[in-house]
């Protein structure tokens, strides 16, 4: 059993991906927002962080990322960011990273993700 | 670039080599026509003077070609002048006023009128008159010699003032209604250009606006399918609770639809961001591992169905310049619809060759195969072929239309050979260089 943060602002999805979590006995947390789930990450402290890229503005998600993974604390937790493909190809991963490229995030899940899917990623990346 | 986005500069230099290649016709039409005089008509010509003259146009014609070449002006003005005074000085040398060649101005008049503006035209044509009543003059006062056409229909007719005035009125006439006419043709043609032009930059506006609306209004479908989506595949997965049989059947049901539905979403969701994008990243990649990638992702339903996919990479082929997620995709499709329109136990191919500058890449399927009528249809968007929908009812028609997107957005060419019922080929040439069309 884990304790995982999903931050995502669409509800529904957020909704569906709790029962299959939780069906797996996992504690499941959420957030609305980039804000919050950062709020959220330092104060519930999570195993695993599921991050939807796309929130208050189309890159969101690499925000709150970068963000994670500045925090001492926070910088092992993995994270898996649900984007669709071709969103993630029009995304400048150079920015603020210095000279090289920088993808802040454990793995990239594809929208909308499979509930089995879903299940043997976190599994996967819980065990690591 | 369209033919209405042409430069100025473009199609002065397009016209005037129009100009240059008519010219080496009227250069042998001159010659044959001496030769012909001479020997089957048997009239006397001064061939020195004929021939020095063809050497002249010989000349020039190549000084314009190089000229073209190297300053990119056509000359036009000045190349019709340089015409008007050659075919004049032939004329002379040829029987003057008595020559029916006279005539040939028109020619001229007609290529002034489409090349030059009105004005200039005008003026060419009053150069022409100024030409033909100088030499009447100089023949007629006697001023130079007067070469006669022994034995041609009309002969010694240069001092005869009637028939002088006579063919002065109509030829002078002629030039200015010639030109008249082929100008007021030329303006209608030119406004005509133009106002296709403006209807087509319009149209590709409006096409634009169009593909906007349509990525926004599919993004919105998608977010909400993909909420659906993952909210019945949860329930029909039994993972929310146990199902009974009818619950479960009915929820498979909705699933498999909107699994459908999201495909075709995604497919017009790409395939109009692919047309909006102005630019898509390029950057080097291996098309070796690409199109490895490629068949693996096609792999397992291949060997579901018995059917083994052979492929042959030339060694020289590895790193291309463009866009991998799409080439992958394009590879990727086009095998997956080589499998899906292949019976079990038949045979798909992909070899890939490479010429240099470009790689060939070719998928062979021996599979149900393009009715011939339907070839050309088959990478419109929403196009299924007939015996396609037959056999299998999903698809979105969209596949191939995205494959041709991106092909041509690399600067390559896609296309099929195919005969029903014995398989396609689907070819798809890719500079290595990835100019981006």
């Amino acid at each position: 059993m884990a304790k995982i943060l999903i931050i995502d602002d669409d509800a529904d999805i957020t909704e569906a991906m709790r029962v299959v979590l939780e069906s797996k006995s996992h504690w499941v947390i959420s957030a609305k927002s980039g804000e919050e789930g950062l709020a959220k990450a330092r104060a519930q402290r999570p195993d695993l962080i599921i991050l939807d890229v796309m929130m208050e503005t189309t890159d969101k998600g690499f925000e709150v990322a970068r963000e994670l993974k500045k925090d001492d604390l926070l910088k092992s937790v993995p994270v898996l960011m649900l984007t669709a493909l071709k969103d993630k190809m029009g995304l400048d991963f150079k920015k603020e990273a210095g000279d090289s490229v920088w993808l802040p995030v454990e793995a990239y899940l594809e929208k909308p993700l499979k509930p089995e899917d879903l299940i043997s990623k976190v599994e996967h990346f819980l065990r690591r | 670039m369209t033919r209405a986005g042409k430069t100025v500069e473009e199609s002065i230099v397009e016209r005037s080599r129009w100009l240059i290649s008519l010219r080496w016709i009227a250069i042998a039409g001159v010659i044959l026509t001496a030769a012909a005089a001479n020997l089957v008509f048997k009239i006397p010509l001064p061939v020195i003077p004929l021939l020095s003259i063809v050497g002249i146009l010989i000349v020039y014609n190549l000084i314009f070609t190089f000229l073209i070449v190297r300053l990119r002006d056509g000359f036009a003005n000045l190349q019709i002048s340089l015409d008007l005074a050659c075919l004049a000085t032939l004329v002379h040398f040829s029987g003057g006023i008595e020559n029916p060649f006279l005539f040939y101005f028109i020619f001229h008049m007609i290529i002034a009128s489409i090349l030059l503006s009105r004005r200039a035209a005008f003026l060419q044509a009053t150069f022409a008159v100024a030409l033909f009543l100088a030499m009447v003059t100089i023949e007629y006062t006697g001023a130079m010699r007067h070469y006669c056409l022994v034995s041609f229909i009309i002969k010694d007719q240069h001092s005869n003032l009637l028939y002088i005035g006579v063919v002065s009125f109509v030829f002078v006439s002629t030039l200015y209604i010639a030109v008249y006419m082929a100008t007021s043709i030329t303006k209608r043609l030119r406004e005509r250009e133009a106002s296709l032009a403006q209807a087509n930059a319009l149209l590709n506006e409006k096409d634009r606006i169009k593909s906007e609306y349509v990525l926004r209004v599919t993004h919105d479908i998608k977010e909400h399918l993909s909420a659906i989506q993952s909210c019945v595949e949860t329930v029909a997965g039994g993972i929310a609770g146990e199902l009974n049989e009818k619950q479960a059947n009915l929820l498979q049901r909705a699933d498999d639809r909107t699994a459908k539905l999201m495909v075709f979403v995604k497919a017009l969701v790409e395939i109009t961001r692919i047309k909006l994008a102005q630019e898509i990243e390029f950057d080097y990649f291996s098309l070796k591992d690409t199109i490895e990638s490629a068949i693996n992702f096609v792999d397992t339903k291949a060997r579901n169905k018995g059917i083994i996919i052979n492929s042959s990479i030339a060694p020289a082929v590895d790193m291309i310049n463009g866009a991998q997620v799409y080439i992958e995709e394009t590879i990727a499709n086009i095998l997956a619809n080589a499998v899906k329109y292949t019976s079990a136990g038949g045979r798909v191919s992909i070899d890939v060759e490479d010429d240099g500058g470009n790689v060939l890449i070719r998928v062979r399927d021996t599979g149900i195969g393009i009715p011939k009528g339907e070839i050309g249809k088959l990478f419109e968007e929403f196009y299924r072929a007939t015996n396609a929908r037959f056999t299998e009812k999903s698809g979105t028609g969209l596949g191939l239309a995205i494959a041709k997107q991106v092909v041509a957005r690399h600067g390559g060419k896609i296309w099929v050979e195919s005969e029903e019922g014995a398989g396609s080929t689907f070819s798809i040439i890719l500079p290595k260089g990835g100019v981006q069309g």
